[in-house]
């Protein structure tokens, strides 16, 4: 065999070998393209309040034809005379009469918002038989309504020949192709964005987008979980081969996402939603890693945690360590009723799906509810969920760090919204606070929210309570704070110091309602414990019973009643709120209204509860 | 023509010597070169159908045949009457709970029964086991993530409910509470295809999907790297499949089965419309119709069961054009 046939067997037996390698490696090829996917794509949220599309004048006029709509008494706002031929013109005339096309406008006597999306010619052969028979030889125009209130979209049947209505249907939880007049007013939130402005460069220009996205037929929008509705027009960048998509709600009139992706049928608006971007937005920048905040003095680090909401971690005043973390572990839920005799506890039971705990009370009333989890979107055994990522707000002498956790059905009943608050203030002192905003499954609900707060004044710290003057705990030990006789300075109850440094520490101010945030106080107890490995340093999982109030879960970590002199203090603080519906004096209440423009409005009564943090002088 | 001397060597003689020398050499490289193109092309051809491709495999046609499945042998000897609905929703009942009589107001559910808490799927076998998946519900307790390593089984003769296989490899954590999560029975081979998500993370896909005999409680197969949030097996005129939906994305995969084992290659059969959708739950509900549940699914504990929160679709086979036609039900 000569040399060049041996060479050419080795070629071939190592080249087959090669393509055989590749052939069955099928996965790792598809990581890797799903891979560099993920790369390109970048989630944006948006940072600026919705007030910002106010003055956009195709926002304004829109919301100035609602509004002398609705004083007119009408319902439906038409469309404009360009987007119909003359018969279209007339349909929109005759169904603007007819009772039955109305009949879901009005709520309670309240108007509600609805928009007349479009009105065509009919396809005569998407008909019924009876529709067909009538239309075939007369002129049908096909209309569409959408309730922006109820999410319901309306198609009627017009023989406009004969001035008649053939047909009404309603279709629940669907949006329908939008008008035109809505595309101009989406273009044009997308156009003065700033977040869509940042992302381009400049200020796009109108021919810069398209809508390539408005629907040819009924379909989930993809916002709200499909409650509003929401378009996405696009911006391409050839040059670059990627477009950004911006969700547009056209419910509340503002950006709620935007998405770089790569041009191609792989990314189609199909699968854009504002969950999903959510989702991923704060996995990948919040859930996955430690963000790093520097303001005013202080300098932090924050994170959202698989169960335990919004954790601030290693905050520094002034370079001095203050805070270890922080953070609100569960929201127990209860709520008080009559009748503990009657109480059949022997299965377990469930409200709106969520598995309920009963507790009977000593006077014939029993508590019944459960825990709530705040945590990651993804990967959690989180119940209730982040809506959007951390804010970072201004306050007069600060700056407060939030996290919204919300049911994605909230305010509806037995879904529940959640903030966590952390307040730094420019003089060293800083608040935890947790806020409910409702609506829960009724009144006579009791809220605890636990917060472990782990100070860093050393590693080695001393615990002390106001009873006239400080007296230090020795040993770890539970406080109700509403016992307390005196306040030093009208105003600390606890103390928390460096045990080598008595000068340095913080004074532990309970709310009493002082905090000009309508409060009406803490109620809380409070823990002292030493810390110990696998005690809520990470995630912990739901502490306690929901409704036994006599334990608030932190019971479990007094048990040895360790030694706190001079040790690593945990504090663990539990405030306990009472909820009201009644009108006049709603206080952790939430309820949805229709406004003077025929849409839905939340009204909220938010409670806010936890101490506030002052340095020793 | 060109002749050339005896002392004078022509280029065109050179060139032909060269040629026949190497000429096997570049017969290799060129074979190389076509078997390399064809594998791209076929490749990436396979892996656009993965990612989305317009063209979904031939599947060939497929009917709701009868299967093996029987209900529970003990139904008789309770004097249960036909039909029975099984529970494992967890609204009323913790666990399982089987529904009898007019209108289904009858109730089997012996306190035995909610002994491993909450189950998310089940299948039968020809003798009327009923074999069961776990799932974490609501809130976590101290028991949850072991109670998610196990598959169970209701005894046909005397209704006891056991674990039958118990999975070391399962972990899971509070940073993804699920477990096992879905089983399909296989009647040809009296096995169970078991599918597993815990050791997923939001970076990448880590489940698994178990053969297991589960007459010698042994794997016998396990297929890696995808989620599999419910697993249905499907006997069409091109052979068997094991039709899987994703608990990662919104769309529905199939693994071709042959010889008792399953092809690592997967296909991409359709995608649902809306991308928080995921599909708990495939039956064949006619000659090339799929039905098919989707709920949303982030890897957190399901706090909403409503029926508000599930879809259902009709996804339909055109054998001829080889499509499917997917309806949303209202």
């Amino acid at each position: 065999m000569s040399k060049e046939t041996k060479t050419s067997i080795a070629i071939l037996v190592t080249g087959l070998l090669l393509i055989a390698l590749y052939w069955f490696a099928p996965e790792k090829t598809a990581q890797k393209k799903q891979g560099s996917i993920t790369v390109e794509e970048k989630i944006i949220l948006p940072k600026n309040a919705p007030e910002v599309y106010q003055d956009i004048p195709e926002v304004q006029s829109y919301i100035k034809d609602i509004r002398e709509m609705v004083n007119r008494g009408e319902a439906v706002l038409p469309l404009q005379g360009r987007e119909l031929d003359d018969r279209a013109q007339k349909a929109q005339e005759i169904l603007l009469k007819d009772q039955e096309f109305l009949k879901d406008t009005m709520q309670d006597g309240r108007i509600l918002h609805n928009d007349m999306m479009r009105i065509l010619p009919a396809i005569v052969s998407t008909l019924d038989a009876g529709a067909k028979q009538i239309c075939q030889p007369h002129a049908c125009y096909q209309a569409e309504k959408y309730n922006f209130v109820t999410n319901v979209t309306t198609r009627a049947i017009v023989d406009v020949r004969n001035a008649r209505v053939l047909s009404v249907q309603r279709y629940q939880n669907m949006q329908p192709d939008i008008s035109l007049r809505l595309a101009r007013i989406a273009r044009a939130i997308a156009l003065n964005a700033p977040e869509v402005k940042q992302e381009l460069g400049a200020k796009p220009s109108v021919t810069d987008v398209s809508m390539a996205n408005v629907r040819g037929a009924l379909q989930e929008s993809p916002c709200e979980n499909s409650a509003h509705l929401c378009v996405a027009p696009v911006f391409a960048d050839h040059s670059k081969e990627r477009a950004l998509w911006a969700i547009v709600d056209l419910t509340e009139l503002k950006l709620v996402a935007a998405k770089w992706t790569r041009l191609g049928k792989t990314t189609t608006p199909a699968r854009i939603s504002e969950r999903s971007l959510q989702n991923r937005y704060i996995m990948e920048n919040f859930c996955q890693k430690n963000t790093l905040l520097e303001r005013n003095g202080w300098k932090l680090f924050y994170r959202l945690t698989g169960s335990d909401g919004l954790e601030v971690i290693d905050a520094s005043y002034r370079g001095r360590p203050v805070l270890a973390s922080a953070k609100i572990v569960d929201w127990h839920v209860s709520y008080q009723q009559e009748g503990a005799g009657q109480l059949d506890t022997t299965t377990e039971a469930y409200m709106e799906g969520r598995r309920v705990e009963f507790v009977q009370a000593g006077d014939g009333t029993y508590f019944f509810g459960y825990n709530d989890a705040m945590g990651c979107p993804m990967f959690s055994t989180s119940v209730v969920l982040p809506f959007n990522a951390p804010q970072i707000k201004k306050l007069n002498n600060g700056f407060m760090l939030i996290q919204d956790y919300r049911n994605p059905k909230w305010p509806m009943a037995c879904n529940y919204r959640y903030e966590n608050r952390f307040e730094f203030f420019d003089d060293g002192s800083f608040r935890v606070a947790g806020v409910n905003i409702g609506r829960g499954c009724g009144d006579n609900a009791f809220y605890r929210p636990l917060m472990r707060i782990d100070m860093a004044l050393g590693g080695k710290e001393k615990f002390y309570k106001y009873e006239g003057k400080w007296e230090q705990w020795k040993q770890e030990r539970m406080d109700d704070s509403r016992d307390a006789a005196f306040h030093e300075d009208g105003r600390y109850l606890y103390k928390i110091t460096s045990g080598a440094d008595g000068s340095r520490g913080y004074y532990i101010e309970p709310n009493r309602g002082q905090f000009q945030d309508a409060s009406r106080g803490d109620n809380a107890r409070v823990f002292a414990t030493k810390f110990q490995t696998g005690e809520g340093e990470q995630d912990l999982l739901t502490l306690g019973s929901c409704c036994d109030l006599d334990q608030d879960g932190v019971e479990r970590y007094l048990e040895d009643s360790a030694s706190i002199d001079g040790e690593n203090i945990v504090l663990w603080y539990v405030p306990r709120v009472h909820n009201d519906a009644r009108e006049g004096h709603e206080y952790c209440w939430a309820d949805t209204a229709i406004g003077d423009n025929g849409n839905p409005f939340v009204k909220e009564w938010p409670c806010v509860v936890g101490p506030k943090f002052v340095p020793v002088k | 023509m060109a002749v050339c001397g005896r002392a004078k060597i022509c280029a065109g003689q050179v060139k032909g010597r060269a040629l026949r020398k190497y000429a096997s050499i570049l017969a290799s490289l060129m074979l190389l070169a076509i078997a390399g193109y064809v594998a791209v092309h076929q490749k990436n051809k396979e892996i656009a159908v993965t990612d989305g491709g317009e063209k979904p495999p031939g599947l060939g046609g497929f009917s709701r045949s009868a299967d093996c499945a029987r209900l529970p042998q003990f139904l008789g000897r309770l004097k249960i009457p036909q039909p029975v609905l099984i529970d494992l929703s967890q609204k009323r009942y913790t666990g399982i709970a089987l529904h009898y009589g007019q209108n289904y107001e009858q109730t089997l559910h012996p306190e035995a029964w909610e002994k491993y808490e909450h189950f998310g799927t089940y299948t039968l076998n020809e003798r009327g086991d009923i074999y069961l998946s776990p799932t974490p519900f609501i809130s976590v307790r101290p028991t949850t993530f072991d109670l998610q390593k196990n598959i169970y089984k209701l005894d046909t003769k005397t209704g006891a409910l056991s674990a039958l296989m118990h999975i070391d490899d399962v972990r899971p954590s509070a940073s993804n509470p699920y477990g096992i999560i879905s089983l399909a029975y296989d009647c040809e081979d009296r096995t169970l295809w078991v599918s597993a998500i815990d050791e997923t993370d939001y970076q990448s896909q880590k489940g698994v999907i178990y053969h297991i005999d589960p007459g010698a409680k042994k794997i016998l197969q396990t297929v890696e790297g995808f989620d599999a949030l419910t697993v249905l097996l499907l006997r069409t005129g091109k052979g068997k499949f094991l039709l899987a939906g994703s608990a990662r994305d919104n769309a529905l995969y199939a693994y071709a089965v042959a010889d008792g084992a399953v092809s690592p290659r997967r296909l991409k059969l359709l995608e649902l419309p809306t991308v928080n959708e995921h599909i708990r739950k495939i039956k064949i509900a006619g000659d090339n119709h799929l039905e098919l549940q989707a709920i949303p699914f982030s890897y957190t504990l399901l706090a909403q069961s409503a029926s508000r929160d599930r879809t259902y679709y009709d996804a339909k086979w055109d054998v001829a054009a080889s499509k499917w036609k997917l309806e949303k039900r209202e």
